[in-house]
C-alpha cells in the first residue's frame, strides 16, 4: 500500500496515447484519474510517436488534480522498457501494467521503475503501480499481485481479454464477471488498495452504464474505467452520497475535531466510539460530497 | 548532421501536426501548411528548428502540415520524425 | 472519436459493405482491375458505423470517400493521414492522388500540391521527393541556353531495334536526349531489367541520358490505363493528365523542346496517347512522330518479342533485337517463361 490518505477514484478515463486532441482536453472533464494508453489504443507503427507525445504532454498540459496513470506496453513487448523509463522520467503518478498474471511481474516492474527513478533523478518510491487483471490466471493470483509491492495503489479488472480467456464474451447483465469482480475486490481490500472496475463499452446505452455502476458501487469498487468523457457524470452521480450520509459524516468529523480540541483520546458520537473505519468512511463521504459539488468547502449544502 | 532517409510522424487530425523530413544539404528548410500560419507560423517553425537541432539535425527539408498543434505536440512529432529518419530506436533522453 | 480499422475486402460481406458505401458517395462502375490493384483498404468507424474509407495502390491514394463530419474535414483528414502514415512506415514518403476537382481543396489543406488540373480531374502529390526535387535530382538533365533538348518516354519491354532506331533519330536531331524509362514494375521485364537494357543499348550515344520516369511519366499514378484494360474515355483523360504533367513540369524544368514518339499502328491505347500528346504538348513542346522501323516486312514491336518468348520461338525474333537484348533473353529465357506461366501478362504494353 503506497498511500497514507485515500484518493477518490470514481473514474479513470482512457486517453489514446497518440491522439493530441484528446491529450490536450483530457483534464477538463473532471475525471479522478486519467489513463494515458500506450498499449491497445496505439498501433505498432506508432508506439514511438505515442510515447514521445504523452511524454511532452505530461510536461506542459495542465491535468489539474487528476491522478496521472499510464498504461505501458506489456512486459513481453519490445516497447515495455522504454515506456517505463520514459514515463518515470516524465514524472507519471502511476504505471499500469497490462495483462498482469503474477506477483513476480509486478516485482520486476518495481525493479525497472526503481532503476528509472535513479537514472532520471526522480524521488525514490514516487512512482506508484497498479495491475490490470485480464486473464483467469491473473484472477487466481489476485491476492499475491495486490500485495506484490509497497508501490501498489490498485488493481483493475479488464474484461475484454478476460472474457475471451474464459471462452465467453461480455453480456449486458455481467454475470460472467461476477467471480472476477468479487475476487479482485477482496484482494484489493485485503491489501488496502483500490479496486477498479472494467469499462462499459456501449456509449449509447446510458441506462446500462448506470445499472452496471450501481452494481459495482454496491459491491464496493472505488470506481470504473471510462472510455468517453460523457460517462463521467453518470458514474459520479451513482457515487454521490445522500444528504443523510453527508450529515452523518459531517457529525463524525465534528466529533473528531471536538475530541482533538479537548485533547481527548476517545472520540464518541451518540454514545458509540468512533473508530478508524468509521472515521475513514466519513472522510471519504465528505470528499465525495465535495467532488460531487453537493457541499462547499465550509460544508454547507449547495442549493441546486 | 543530415539524415539519410526520409521519415514522417504525426497525423492530419485536429490538434496534431504532420511532419515529413527528407534529406537536404542546405540547413533546415521548413515548408509549413497551416490555417494559422500568419499568426503562429514563426513560433511553429521555431519549435521545429530547436527540436531538430537538439537531435543534432541541421541539414534537412521539413514539410509540416499543422492542424492546430500545441508546442508540446509539435516537439513530440518532430522528435518522432527525427528519430525515425535517423533510425534511432531508443528514446532521445536528452531531448525529451 | 472515429476509429480506423483494416477493411479486408476479400471477405464478401465486407466487400459488399465497402462497395455500397462507395456507391453511396458516387464512386461506382470502376474497372474490376482497379479494385484488384489495391494494396490496403481502411475503414473509419464511428460506433461500428462505417463513415469513411480509403485505399492505397502503390503510393497512390484511391477510393477515398467520407461522410460529412463535425468539424468538417475531420473524417477526410483522418483517412488521408492514416494512409500516409502507413505508406511512410513502409518507406514510401511520396504520395499521389488522382481525384475529382471538387476535392482539390481538401487535399490542398492537408499539404498536397496540384500537378495537373483539368475540368474532369486533378493530379496531386504530397511528401517527398516532390516533382521538382525529382527533376532537379536528374544529373546531366539540365539544359544549357540555346541547346536543343529532346525526350523519349519508353517502357522498353524489352528494348528492340525499333527503340534503338527511335533513339538514334532523336539523338541525330538534338543536342541532348533524355530517355525516361517507365518506373512502374508491372511488365514482363522488370523495371531494373528494362532500365539496364536501355542503358547498355544506348551507351555508345554520347548525348543520350537514361533515367527512370518515376511517378511522373506513364506511371501507375498518371496513366493506370497503360497497365489496366480501360475504356477510351478513361484513356483520354489519363493521357491528358500525363501529357500536361510532361508539358508543365518535366519539359519546363528540364528545358525540353521536343518529344519523340514512335508511330503507333498496333496498340490502341498507345495510339490514343500519341494523339493526345500531339494535341496537348504544342506549342510549348513539339511532338515528332517517327515511323516504325521495319525488318523486312515486319514492323518491330516489343509485343511480338514477348509473344515469341511465350511460345518458345526465340529464333523468330532474333532479327528484331539488338545484340545485348538478344543475349539477355537467351540467358534469362527460363525465368521469363516462368513469369509468363505464373500469370504475367504479355499483352498490353
Amino acid at each position: 500500500m503506497a498511500e497514507t490518505e485515500e484518493r477518490l477514484r470514481r473514474t479513470m478515463m482512457f486517453v489514446p496515447g497518440n491522439n493530441p486532441a484528446m491529450l490536450k482536453d483530457a483534464g477538463i472533464y473532471g475525471a479522478d484519474a486519467i489513463m494515458f494508453d500506450l498499449e491497445d489504443a496505439v498501433s505498432l507503427a506508432e508506439k514511438d510517436a505515442a510515447r514521445d507525445l504523452v511524454y511532452e504532454a505530461l510536461q506542459t498540459v495542465d491535468y489539474g488534480d487528476a491522478e496521472k496513470v499510464v498504461r505501458v506496453n506489456g512486459t513481453d513487448t519490445p516497447f515495455y522498457k522504454d515506456d517505463v523509463r520514459a514515463m518515470v522520467k516524465a514524472g507519471i503518478d502511476v504505471i499500469r501494467l497490462p495483462k498482469t498474471e503474477s506477483a513476480q511481474m509486478i516485482q520486476e516492474l518495481e525493479k525497472d521503475v526503481a532503476a528509472a527513478e535513479k537514472e532520471f533523478d526522480r524521488t525514490a518510491g514516487s512512482t506508484h503501480l497498479m495491475a490490470a487483471i485480464e486473464s483467469a490466471k491473473g484472477v487466481v493470483n489476485a491476492v499475491p499481485i495486490a500485495t506484490a509491492s509497497q508501490r501498489m495503489i490498485g488493481i483493475a479488472l479488464s474484461a475484454e481479454d478476460y472474457t475471451t480467456d474464459l471462452k465467453t464474451h461480455r453480456y449486458p447483465d455481467g454475470r460472467e464477471l461476477e467471480y472476477a469482480r468479487n475476487v479482485i475486490l477482496q484482494a484489493a481490500r485485503a491489501a488496502g488498495i483500490a479496486a477498479f472496475d472494467t469499462v462499459f463499452t456501449d456509449l449509447d446505452d446510458e441506462a446500462g452504464l448506470q445499472r452496471e455502476t450501481e452494481y459495482i458501487h454496491q459491491l464496493g469498487f472505488d470506481g470504473k474505467s471510462v472510455i468517453n468523457p460523457r460517462q463521467i457524470s453518470v458514474i459520479n452521480a451513482v457515487y454521490a452520497p445522500t444528504k443523510r450520509e453527508i450529515q452523518t459524516a459531517q457529525m463524525v468529523m465534528a466529533a473528531i475535531d471536538e475530541a482533538h480540541e479537548k485533547g481527548s483520546g476517545v472520540i464518541a458520537l451518540n454514545g458509540q466510539m468512533v473508530d478508524r473505519p468509521v472515521a475513514m468512511r466519513a472522510q471519504r463521504v465528505i470528499k465525495l460530497a465535495k467532488a460531487s459539488h453537493l457541499i462547499d468547502e465550509e460544508g454547507t449544502f449547495v442549493e441546486k | 548532421m543530415g539524415i539519410s532517409k526520409a521519415a514522417l510522424a504525426g497525423t492530419l487530425e485536429s490538434s496534431d501536426i504532420q511532419i515529413t523530413l527528407s534529406p537536404a544539404a542546405n540547413g533546415i528548410q521548413i515548408e509549413l501548411t497551416s490555417a494559422v500560419a500568419s499568426q503562429f507560423g514563426e513560433q511553429i517553425k521555431k519549435v521545429i528548428t530547436q527540436t531538430l537541432q537538439s537531435l543534432g539535425i541541421d541539414n534537412v527539408a521539413v514539410k509540416a502540415v499543422d492542424k492546430g498543434a500545441l508546442d508540446c505536440v509539435i516537439k513530440a512529432r518532430t522528435i518522432a520524425a527525427g528519430q525515425r529518419a535517423l533510425g534511432q530506436k531508443e528514446p532521445a533522453w536528452e531531448v525529451l | 472519436m472515429a476509429e480506423i480499422r483494416d477493411l479486408m475486402i476479400k471477405v464478401p460481406s465486407i466487400r459488399h459493405q465497402w462497395l455500397t458505401f462507395l456507391a453511396g458517395h458516387g464512386l461506382q462502375d470502376f474497372p474490376p482491375a482497379e479494385v484488384a490493384g489495391v494494396d490496403h483498404v481502411v475503414g473509419l468507424y464511428e460506433n461500428d458505423r462505417l463513415v469513411g474509407t480509403g485505399a492505397t495502390a502503390g503510393n497512390i491514394l484511391k477510393f477515398i470517400a467520407v461522410d460529412a463530419s463535425t468539424p468538417p474535414g475531420a473524417y477526410f483528414n483522418q483517412i488521408v493521414s492514416e494512409l500516409q502514415s502507413r505508406l511512410a512506415a513502409a518507406g514510401q514518403l511520396h504520395v499521389m492522388v488522382s481525384t475529382k476537382p471538387q476535392y482539390e481543396k481538401s487535399f490542398h489543406y492537408v499539404g498536397f500540391q496540384t500537378l495537373v488540373h483539368t475540368h474532369w480531374g486533378v493530379l496531386m502529390e504530397a511528401g517527398t521527393p516532390t516533382i521538382t526535387q525529382y527533376l532537379q535530382g536528374l544529373s546531366g538533365a539540365t539544359g544549357t541556353i540555346g541547346e536543343h533538348r529532346s525526350a523519349i518516354v519508353m517502357n522498353a519491354n524489352p528494348f528492340t531495334k525499333g527503340h534503338r532506331y527511335l533513339v538514334e533519330q532523336a539523338a541525330m536531331q538534338s543536342d541532348a536526349v533524355d530517355i525516361f524509362v517507365v518506373s512502374t514494375d508491372r511488365s514482363l521485364f522488370t523495371t531494373a531489367e528494362r532500365l539496364h537494357l536501355v542503358q547498355t543499348n544506348t551507351a555508345d550515344l554520347a548525348n543520350v541520358h537514361v533515367y527512370l520516369g518515376g511517378d511522373y511519366m506513364v506511371s501507375y499514378a498518371t496513366f493506370p490505363a497503360y497497365f489496366l484494360a480501360s475504356n477510351d474515355t478513361i484513356i483520354n483523360y489519363q493521357t491528358t493528365i500525363d501529357a500536361r504533367l510532361f508539358r508543365d513540369w518535366v519539359a519546363k524544368i528540364l528545358h525540353i523542346q521536343t518529344r519523340y514518339v514512335g508511330e503507333e499502328p498496333l496498340s490502341h491505347t498507345t495510339a490514343i496517347y500519341n494523339q493526345v500528346l500531339q494535341k496537348e504538348l504544342p506549342p510549348q513542346v513539339q511532338v515528332k512522330v517517327i515511323p516504325r522501323l521495319k525488318v523486312g516486312r515486319t514492323i518491330v514491336t516489343a509485343t511480338q518479342v514477348r509473344s515469341a518468348i511465350a511460345q518458345n520461338k526465340l529464333s523468330e525474333i532474333r532479327s528484331l533485337l539488338p545484340a545485348k537484348t538478344w543475349k539477355f533473353i537467351q540467358i534469362h529465357q527460363t525465368e521469363l517463361e516462368t513469369r509468363i506461366k505464373k500469370g504475367m501478362t504479355i499483352r498490353g504494353n
